[in-house]
C-alpha cells in the first residue's frame, strides 16, 4: 500500500510538471501571436488609410484645380466690382463639391463700395445659386485667419474644417490670393467645400463590427468620425485624444489605434480604431482549444500512471520502475505518432523509426495553392520534453505556413517562439521547403539540419547554406534558396539518426553510404517513394547488423511528378471591355482541359469577379495598367494566378458579404469577392516584387 | 447577350439570353432601363436562355427588384437553369426573388 501511495504522488508530480510546462509554452505562444496580429493589423490599417488619404487629397485637388482654371476670369473682371458676383457664380457652378464661395477685397479697394466688400455666392437646397454681399459691421472678414494668412504669405491655404450654416454643415475653405496686373494681392478668393460625407466615407467599409475610422486636423482636433448611432460619441473622443505616433498603439487596454497623415497640405490625419477584444478573438479561441486538449492529455497521463500504480501490487520494484519508464515512453511515442501524416499521396513517403527512448524527430507536409509545404526537424534531447516541444513546433509550422509562404519568414517565426523563455536550452535543427507542383520550383531554407539529397540522374547533396538551428539566438538571419526540379526528380530528407547509425565497430553509416543506397535505388527503374525509403532503411539496419536504434531514424522522400500540365496566359489592360477577351480565353482554356460544364461555370465566374475587382480598383483614376492571368492545370486541379502592379490591396481581407439580408437592405455591390471565395477552393494573396499576386485553386477530380 | 422587354396584359415581359458578364452588363442595364419606371406593373423575367451571370448582372436584377418593391410590384424569374440558380443560391438571391 505504501508503494502505491508513493507512485500516486509521483504520478501527480509528473502531471503537475507537465501542466506547468505546457501552460508556459501556451502563454509564450499566445503573447507572440498577439504581437504578430497587432503588427499585421498595423500594416493593413496603413494601407487602407493611405488609400483613403489619397482619395481625400484627390478630392481637395479638384477644388484647387477649379480655382486655378477660373483665375483668369476673375482677374479679367477686377476692373468692375459688380461683375464679381457673376464670376463667383461661374466658379462654384463649375465643381459639384463646392457649396459656396466668396471673394474678399482688401479694405477700401473699391472707393465706391466702402471699406469692406465681399461678394458671396451659395448653392441653395433647390440647386439654384444665390448671391449677396455679406461683409458688414457684424462680419469683418479682415479678422478671419485664413484671409490674413493668404494675404500675408501670398500662397493659398486650406482652413481647418468648421461648422457653418443652419442646419450646421461641416466645411473647409480653400483661400487663394488674387493679384492684380501689377502683381499686388488685392483680394482673397475662398471656396467652401462640403465635408459632411467624410465621416460616412471613412466608415463605409469597416471590416469589424466595433472598428471605426476618424479624421483629425494636424493639431489633433476631431474633424469627422462614425455616426453616433454606430459608435458612442464619447468613445470617438477618447480615440482622438489617444492618438500618438505611427505605430499600432494599444490604449485603455481595450482599444488599438493606427494612423497616417495626408502627404500634402492640408496635413490632416486619418486614424483607425479597433476593439482589441474583437481582433484577438480568433487567438483566444485557439488558446481555449489548446487548453481543452492539454487538460485531456493530462487526464490521460494521470490515468496511465494510475494504471501502472495498480499493476505494481503484483510486481517487484524493479519491474514497476521499468513499467513507469515504458509508460512515459509510450506517452512520448504517442505524441510523436499523433503528429505524423497518416496517409501519403503516390509521390510522397516518409516515416520515423522510433528509438527505445524516443527522440524529438518530426516531419510534415501538406498542399496549399498548388504548392507542397514540407519540413523535417530534430529536437535536441529525448523523451517527453522533446516530444512536447516537437508537438509545439508542429502546430506552429502548420499555423504560420497557412498565412506565410516564404520559408525564411516561417523559420523566423518559429525561431522567435523557441527563443522566448527557452531556459532549458533546447534547440531544433529544421529544414523547411516549398515545392511548386506546377513549375517544379523548389524554395527552401535550412536551420542547421542535415543537407538533403537531390535525386536527378544521381543522388547529390542539396547545397544549402549553413544557418544556426532554431532556438539558439533570437536574431539569427536565415536565407531562402531555390532551385528547379524536372519531372521525375526527387528530394530525400533525413535526420542524423540515419547518418549516425553505428556499425558493430562503432563507425557511422555516413552520408557516403546514404548516397550509395540512393544511387542503387536510382539504378533500378521506377521505384516508388515507399520502396526507396524502405530500401535506405534496410541498408542502415544491415550496416548496424540490426542493433537497436540509438536515436530516432527519420526519412522523407518527395518525388516531383506533375503529370502533363496545360498552361496558358493572357494579359489585358484595366478596362471593363477587356472582360470579353477574358471570357474567350477562359472558355478556350477549359475546352483544352476538357472541364465539365458546371465546374467550368463556377471557375469562370470566380476568375471574372477577381479580375474585375483588379480592373476596378488596382490603379488610380484613369491610369492604364496591365493585369496578367496565368492558368495552369494538371487535370486534377486548376490554378489561376492574377498579377497586377497596382496599389497594394488584399481582397481576401474584405469582410464576407451578408447574403441573408432582405432585398431592401442589400447594398448594391460587394458580391464579387464573395463569389470568388465561395466558388474557388482556396484564394490567397501575396505582395511580390511590387505586384499584387492573387492565387485561386480548385480541385477538379 | 440579347435582351428584350415587352409590355402586355399590364405586365412587363423580359427575356434575357446569352451570357450576362461584366462586359455585357452595361448594355443590358441600358436595355432594361424602362423597368425602373414600372409604375406598379409586375415584371416577369424569362431566363430560359440565360447561360451565365456575373455579379454585375446580379446588381442589375437587384436594382430592378428594389425599384419594383418600392412601388409594390412583383418580380418573377422564370426557367432559371441549374448553374445560374447555383449562383443565386451562393449569394442569397434565391430567397429574395420569386421563381416560376
Amino acid at each position: 500500500m505504501k508503494n502505491i501511495r508513493k507512485n500516486w504522488l509521483t504520478g501527480l508530480r509528473i502531471v503537475v510538471i507537465a501542466a506547468v510546462l505546457v501552460e508556459g509554452i501556451s502563454i509564450v505562444q499566445y503573447e507572440s501571436l498577439r504581437r504578430i496580429t497587432l503588427e499585421d493589423m498595423n500594416i493593413r490599417t496603413r494601407i487602407t488609410l493611405g488609400a483613403m488619404a489619397d482619395e481625400i487629397s484627390h478630392t481637395l485637388e479638384m477644388t484647387e484645380a477649379t480655382m486655378r482654371e477660373n483665375l483668369w476670369m476673375i482677374r479679367a473682371r477686377l476692373g468692375n466690382p459688380d461683375d464679381m458676383f457673376q464670376a463667383m457664380v461661374y466658379l462654384i457652378d463649375d465643381n459639384p463639391q463646392v457649396v459656396g464661395g466668396c471673394i474678399s477685397f482688401i479694405p477700401d479697394h473699391y472707393p465706391s463700395k466702402g471699406r469692406l466688400f465681399e461678394p458671396y455666392a451659395k448653392k441653395e437646397a433647390d440647386g439654384t445659386i444665390s448671391v449677396s454681399q455679406i461683409a458688414g459691421p457684424d462680419h469683418d472678414y479682415t479678422l478671419n485667419q485664413a484671409f490674413r494668412r493668404a494675404l500675408e504669405t501670398g500662397v493659398p491655404n486650406w482652413s481647418d474644417p468648421y461648422l457653418y450654416g443652419e442646419p450646421p454643415q461641416s466645411l473647409t475653405t480653400y483661400s487663394y490670393p488674387i493679384r492684380d496686373d501689377d502683381g499686388i494681392v488685392v483680394a482673397v478668393c475662398g471656396l467652401d467645400m462640403d465635408l459632411t460625407w467624410l465621416g460616412e466615407y471613412l466608415n463605409s467599409n469597416q471590416h469589424l463590427k466595433s472598428s471605426f475610422a476618424i479624421m483629425l486636423t494636424e493639431e489633433g482636433k476631431l474633424v469627422a468620425g462614425p455616426s453616433s448611432e454606430k459608435i458612442p460619441q464619447a468613445e470617438v473622443e477618447k480615440a482622438a485624444a489617444a492618438l500618438s505616433g505611427n505605430a499600432m498603439d494599444v490604449y485603455h487596454r481595450n482599444y488599438a489605434i493606427g494612423s497616417v497623415q495626408m502627404k500634402a497640405s492640408p496635413f490632416w490625419q486619418l486614424a483607425q480604431v479597433y476593439r482589441t477584444r474583437e481582433i484577438m478573438a480568433p487567438i483566444l479561441k485557439l488558446r481555449r482549444q489548446h487548453m481543452v486538449l492539454v487538460l485531456l492529455g493530462l487526464a490521460i497521463l494521470f490515468f496511465m500512471i494510475k494504471r501502472f500504480a495498480r499493476s505494481e501490487k503484483e510486481l517487484r520494484i524493479a519491474t514497476v520502475e521499468k513499467a513507469r519508464i515504458d509508460g512515459e515512453l509510450t506517452i512520448a511515442r504517442n505524441i510523436q505518432s499523433e503528429m505524423l501524416p497518416k496517409t501519403f499521396p503516390e509521390n510522397i513517403y516518409g516515416k520515423i523509426e522510433s528509438a527505445l527512448e524516443v527522440g524529438g524527430d518530426i516531419f510534415d507536409f501538406y498542399r496549399r495553392d498548388g504548392q507542397l509545404f514540407f519540413c523535417i526537424g530534430d529536437v535536441s534531447g529525448k523523451g517527453i520534453p522533446a516530444a512536447m516541444l516537437m508537438a509545439v513546433i508542429h502546430s506552429l509550422f502548420r499555423e504560420i505556413s497557412k498565412r506565410e509562404e516564404n520559408t525564411v519568414t516561417i523559420l523566423h517565426a518559429l525561431n522567435d517562439q523557441l527563443c522566448q523563455g527557452n531556459d532549458s536550452n533546447m534547440f531544433v535543427t529544421f529544414f523547411v521547403g516549398r515545392l511548386d507542383l506546377y513549375t517544379g520550383k523548389l524554395y527552401f531554407s535550412n536551420a542547421g539540419h542535415d543537407k538533403p539529397f537531390l535525386l536527378t540522374g544521381s543522388a547529390e547533396l542539396l547545397k544549402t547554406k549553413a544557418h544556426l538551428p532554431l532556438g539558439v539566438f533570437p536574431d539569427t538571419a536565415f536565407e531562402e534558396q531555390s532551385c528547379v526540379l524536372s519531372p521525375g526528380d526527387g528530394i530525400f530528407l533525413y535526420t542524423d539518426g540515419l547518418t549516425e547509425t553505428k556499425s558493430p565497430a562503432r563507425e557511422n553509416f555516413g552520408r557516403e553510404r546514404v548516397k550509395a543506397a540512393l544511387d542503387a535505388c536510382l539504378a533500378q527503374a521506377s521505384m516508388t517513394p515507399g520502396e526507396i525509403v524502405d530500401s535506405v532503411s534496410k541498408a542502415a539496419h544491415d550496416y548496424s547488423e540490426n542493433a537497436p536504434l540509438r536515436d530516432d531514424l527519420t526519412m522523407l522522400f518527395i518525388k516531383f511528378d506533375p503529370g502533363e500540365i496545360v498552361r496558358d496566359r493572357l494579359t489585358i489592360v484595366n478596362d471593363i471591355d477587356e472582360v470579353s477577351r477574358l471570357s474567350a480565353f477562359v472558355k478556350d482554356y477549359f475546352s483544352r482541359i476538357e472541364l465539365d460544364r458546371k465546374a467550368a461555370y463556377g471557375m469562370r465566374l470566380a476568375l471574372e469577379e477577381a479580375v474585375v475587382n483588379v480592373i476596378n480598383y488596382a490603379y488610380p483614376g484613369d491610369e492604364t495598367g496591365e493585369v496578367t492571368i496565368y492558368a495552369e492545370s494538371d487535370r486534377k486541379e486548376i490554378r489561376f494566378t492574377i498579377v497586377d502592379s497596382g496599389f497594394p490591396f488584399d481582397p481576401t481581407s474584405v469582410l464576407p458579404a451578408d447574403t441573408t439580408l432582405d432585398a431592401i437592405d442589400r447594398p448594391i455591390g460587394g458580391l464579387g469577392v464573395h463569389l470568388t471565395r465561395k466558388l474557388a477552393d482556396s484564394v490567397s494573396y501575396s505582395r511580390k516584387h511590387g505586384n499584387n499576386v492573387l492565387t485561386l485553386t480548385k480541385s477538379i477530380l | 447577350m440579347t435582351t428584350s422587354v415587352k409590355e402586355a396584359d399590364g405586365k412587363f415581359y423580359v427575356t434575357l439570353s446569352g451570357e450576362l458578364d461584366t462586359a455585357t452588363a452595361q448594355e443590358a442595364e441600358v436595355a432594361l432601363q424602362p423597368l425602373l419606371e414600372s409604375q406598379g406593373k409586375d415584371i416577369v423575367i424569362d431566363c430560359t436562355d440565360l447561360e451565365y451571370i456575373a455579379s454585375s448582372g446580379l446588381r442589375i436584377l437587384l436594382g430592378i427588384l428594389k425599384q419594383a418593391r418600392a412601388v409594390g410590384s412583383r418580380v418573377v424569374l422564370k426557367n432559371v437553369n441549374e448553374v445560374v440558380r447555383d449562383v443565386l443560391d451562393l449569394t442569397g438571391f434565391i430567397s429574395i426573388f420569386e421563381f416560376e
